[in-house]
């Protein structure tokens, strides 16, 4: 099969599946926090409310497209596009499905792209997604949406450091950058972060860093300071109208999909599960789902921190554990317990 | 020995306190006054009231001359009050013909903004005051509207 | 003995530190989700940190006090319902006792009970409302904030419920007079308080674990520090005081309605932060709840009012004289300056003064904010709960 074929195969239902899974996680997540708060939340556009999604595309859609007057609009009109782009992008390298490969061992498979060095094409991604943000706050020309921007840029390098760090964890353990390999080496020596092996402490550890940094990246609560609207008010998406704020609002939504696909990759086995290989695409929608959940749930129950306390938990103590975890792990593989 | 009687050893004060209202202290005598008060105790800040007496021609009995016009004159009381057990209030007045008073900024910190709504709304000028702008209305606005002679039928602005 | 950082000049001359216009001067408002209402604060800001902070009130100024120039003394009290609009039954008391003693009338014991439960019911749903917009400036309106919100003014609905049972109205009560009150209580009233009183206690402890953890307690502590000596000299009443480790509250130092009756524990914290000043409200409301609880059980009988005819001109013409009453109302205390004899053949008030407690509170970020980081500014100002309409009446 051709790459390319290849690519429109899989990559068609992993873009309708981004697309619809962000749209239903509105609504589900809107469902959820009227639980958590004695209300019922969206339940009468459609059965459920389900239809929910729809009707606020279809009402974003509708909205009066401003620019502001003294906006730079060239900016201002391309800073949306690139977000949800970065995302899938990055989605390309994770392996959804598991198969049992020629030789009858266990592979991963479902990945758009089964690049060799996934790992790095996700960071780098990763590392890319400041700009749109900071573009947006900076082309806006307002005084709120630029202070986001430089938040976000704050905040986006800084928690890239531990994110990086700890990614290399689970390199280390299965010697390869290979998303794949890494979910191989999971199937047949347990999970990164739960198994019974001594490995799996320093596993442990480091997927809780690594999920920690991916709330930042993703602006979760309790580090969504740029966002934060109680002091920002939407932060850089005050000035965006209908459409634009509605893309921005997908983007983060498919962020936080992605992140926890590849939280559940790197650290919890990703499609690897016991049962047969066919099933590991339920394994894989699993846990993502159930980490997408947490995050939910932190973000309907946490406060948020200031942008200079968050500054110190990266710098003071996730940047200094991270650096550990690796040196740990690289002598848990040397000395062979790993 | 109550705090009126302490007052009246150092002040020019009546022998009782006035029934029904707070005594009235010439205003040269204010900010002394206040002072006394604050090492008395009196050390919570309570408010500042200014109140507008415009010139009036009093009703006249049957069959005699009417009085003579009343001056225009302003009343500006202040409040303050003791903490903890037992706590009290002491309120005294200080009325001016022309709507000049010394402020209290330097005792109390609190009679900033409280100053300020009493120049914006009556139209007191408290003398020494670091920063005598208007707090409620806008920066713009013509008249002190809780003045008596404030027209409050009366159309004060393009827009209304 | 504690040493607190030295007090800032709010007046400094910005530009003189400034002369090149270096800082960002970013205006917090009116229009903002967190200043709770239409509150204007310009700061100047050096990066994130706060140099200068200039507070505008006055976008919700309504007049009040010209307005009651022109009404009499029993068409006030449902204006008074409108200024502090979260607190609106001690709002009504306060106007109403300045009136009672400048007309020298005496309230009946039952209403003066009934007074003080409903006080204390209203000081709870006050405290209800600031504890869940509170976290809701610090955790944001997506966010835990908004949950504990939503649970805070689950339980106020409870009391505004019981209000509904004695008034007829959920807010706007209209239902004290000089004098007394209007209406009187209904039957089963004090069973329903009751069983608000037990449904709300355990959530209180529910709430205090919401409002346990790390994130919340960093973003608090030492966090807008205000001394209490600038406290006194600034003003500042209630839970902002008591926040600042001054032991005062006139429910127990000068009792009016039916405080004498009951012994008023106050709560008081030297923490002088914004931390202080939750556990003083979180405090205040258990021990509210402590006092209704022991109110119920001395409802004496009689009348509500006095049997003076309120209503009659001829006896507010007598009214003259300048009277200052204060009360403690959720937010410190409401007082009222009146100078009878005005307007309406001398029924109505010559000058009302209103003293109220958030002006007074607000006032105060000016001194606070410089040195902390923009995400403070919502943390200070909610702690010290300022009402909009009571800033600006």
């Amino acid at each position: 099969m051709s790459p390319v074929v290849h690519a429109l195969v899989i990559g068609i239902p992993l873009v309708t599946f981004l697309m619809g899974g962000a749209a239903v996680a509105t609504w589900w997540e809107r469902r959820f926090a009227g639980r958590m708060q004695t209300r019922f939340g969206p339940n009468r556009v459609g059965p459920a409310g389900l239809l929910q999604p729809v009707a606020d595309a279809l009402k974003m859609m509708q909205k009066e497209d401003i620019v502001p007057r003294d906006a730079d609009r060239t900016l201002f009109n391309l800073a949306p596009l690139f977000p949800p782009f970065l995302v899938i992008a990055s989605a390309a390298v994770i392996p959804f499905a598991a198969t049992v490969g020629t030789d009858g061992a266990f592979e991963a498979t479902g990945a758009v792209a089964a690049l060799d060095i996934g790992i790095l094409w996700v960071m780098s991604l990763a590392g890319l997604m400041v700009f749109p943000v900071w573009i947006a706050g900076w082309a806006a020309n307002n005084k709120y949406t630029l202070l986001s921007g430089m938040r976000m840029v704050a905040q986006g390098i800084s928690y890239e450091i531990p994110m990086i760090m700890t990614a290399m964890v689970p390199v280390i353990f299965a010697g390869s950058l290979s998303l794949s390999d890494i979910v191989a080496y999971q199937d047949a020596n347990g999970w990164n972060a739960l198994s019974l092996s001594p490995s799996a402490l320093v596993g442990a550890v480091a997927a809780l860093v690594f999920f920690l940094a991916s709330l930042a990246e993703a602006n979760r609560i309790p580090f969504d300071i740029p966002e934060a609207e109680s002091e920002l008010i939407a932060g850089v998406m005050v000035e965006y109208t209908g459409i634009k704020f509605g893309i921005f609002m997908l983007a983060e939504y498919l962020h936080t999909i992605v992140a926890s696909a590849l939280t559940a990759v790197l650290f919890f086995g990703g499609p690897s599960g016991p049962g047969p290989e066919f099933l590991g695409i339920a394994w894989m929608l699993g846990k993502t789902g159930a980490l997408f959940v947490l995050i939910y749930w932190i973000r309907w129950s946490l406060y948020r921190l200031r942008s200079d306390q968050l500054m110190d938990l990266c710098w003071r103590v996730l940047v200094p554990l991270s650096l550990f975890l690796v040196m740990a792990a690289a002598v848990l593989v040397a000395g062979g317990f790993a | 020995m109550s705090i009126y009687e302490q007052l009246r050893e150092r002040f020019d004060l009546p022998e009782e306190p006035p029934e029904g209202e707070p005594v009235v202290i010439p205003v040269d005598q204010h900010v002394a006054f206040a002072t006394a008060l604050k090492e008395a105790g009196f050390t919570l800040y309570v408010t500042v009231c200014a109140a507008h007496f415009p010139s009036v021609q009093p009703k006249a009995k049957k069959g005699e001359e009417p009085p003579p016009m009343t001056t225009e004159a302003w009343e500006v009381a202040t409040v303050l009050r003791s903490v903890g057990t037992g706590s009290e209030t002491f309120a005294w007045r200080v009325r001016v013909e022309r709507p000049v008073v010394p402020t209290l900024y330097s005792l109390f910190a609190g009679a900033d903004w409280q100053e300020r709504e009493q120049y914006d709304l009556v139209g007191v000028v408290f003398e020494n005051h670091p920063d005598m702008r208007r707090l409620m209305m806008p920066e713009d606005w013509d008249g002190h509207p809780l003045r008596k002679d404030y027209a409050i039928d009366t159309r004060v602005a393009p827009w209304r | 003995m504690r040493t607190f950082p030295a007090r800032v000049d709010p007046h400094f001359d910005i530009e003189e530190y400034d002369p090149e216009a270096d800082l960002m001067a970013l205006n917090m408002g009116p229009q903002h989700p967190s200043t709770h209402g239409v509150f204007r604060i310009k700061l100047f800001l050096d990066g994130e940190t706060i140099v200068k902070a200039v507070g505008y009130p006055g976008y919700l100024h309504r007049g009040v006090e010209k307005l009651c120039e022109k009404l009499t003394y029993v068409q006030i009290t449902p204006i008074f319902d409108k200024h502090d609009y979260v607190a609106p039954m001690t709002n009504e008391q306060a106007v109403n006792m300045a009136f009672e003693k400048l007309l020298g009338l005496e309230v009946p014991m039952r209403a003066r009970v009934l007074r003080t439960i409903l006080a204390e019911l209203q000081r709870i749903a006050s405290h209800l409302l600031w504890l869940g917009t509170f976290t809701l400036d610090i955790g944001g309106t997506i966010g835990g904030g908004a949950s504990l919100m939503m649970y805070t003014f689950r339980e106020r609905e409870m009391i505004l419920d019981l209000f509904e049972m004695l008034t007829g109205c959920r807010f706007h009560y209209n239902t004290h007079s000089p004098g007394g009150n209007r209406h009187d209580i209904p039957e089963g009233w004090e069973t329903a308080v009751k069983a608000v009183l037990d449904a709300i206690e355990p959530r209180l402890d529910e709430y205090d674990a919401l409002c346990d953890n790390d994130i919340f307690l960093v973003r608090t502590k030492d966090i807008g520090v205000l001394p209490p000596d600038l406290a006194l000299e600034l003003g500042q009443t209630g839970p902002v005081l008591r926040g600042s480790g001054i032991d005062h509250d006139l429910r127990r130092d000068a009792p009016y309605h039916a405080y004498d009756l009951v012994n008023v524990k106050v709560a008081v914290d030297d923490g002088c932060d914004c931390l202080a000043r939750y556990r003083v409200r979180v405090a205040e409301m258990r021990e509210s709840l402590r006092l209704v609880r022991e109110l119920l059980t001395m409802i004496p009988g009689g009348p509500i009012i006095g049997s003076k005819p309120i209503k009659s001109l001829v006896q507010f013409k007598a009214a003259k004289g300048q009277v200052y009453v204060g009360i403690e109302t959720p937010r410190g205390e409401l007082g009222t300056y009146l100078i009878g004899g005005g307007d309406q053949r001398g029924a109505a008030p010559y000058r009302l003064k209103i003293r109220p407690p958030s002006l007074h509170a607000v006032a105060a970020v000016e001194y606070l904010l410089p040195g902390h980081m923009l995400s403070d500014v919502v943390t200070v100002l909610g702690s010290l709960d300022p009402i909009m309409g009571e800033v600006d009446r």
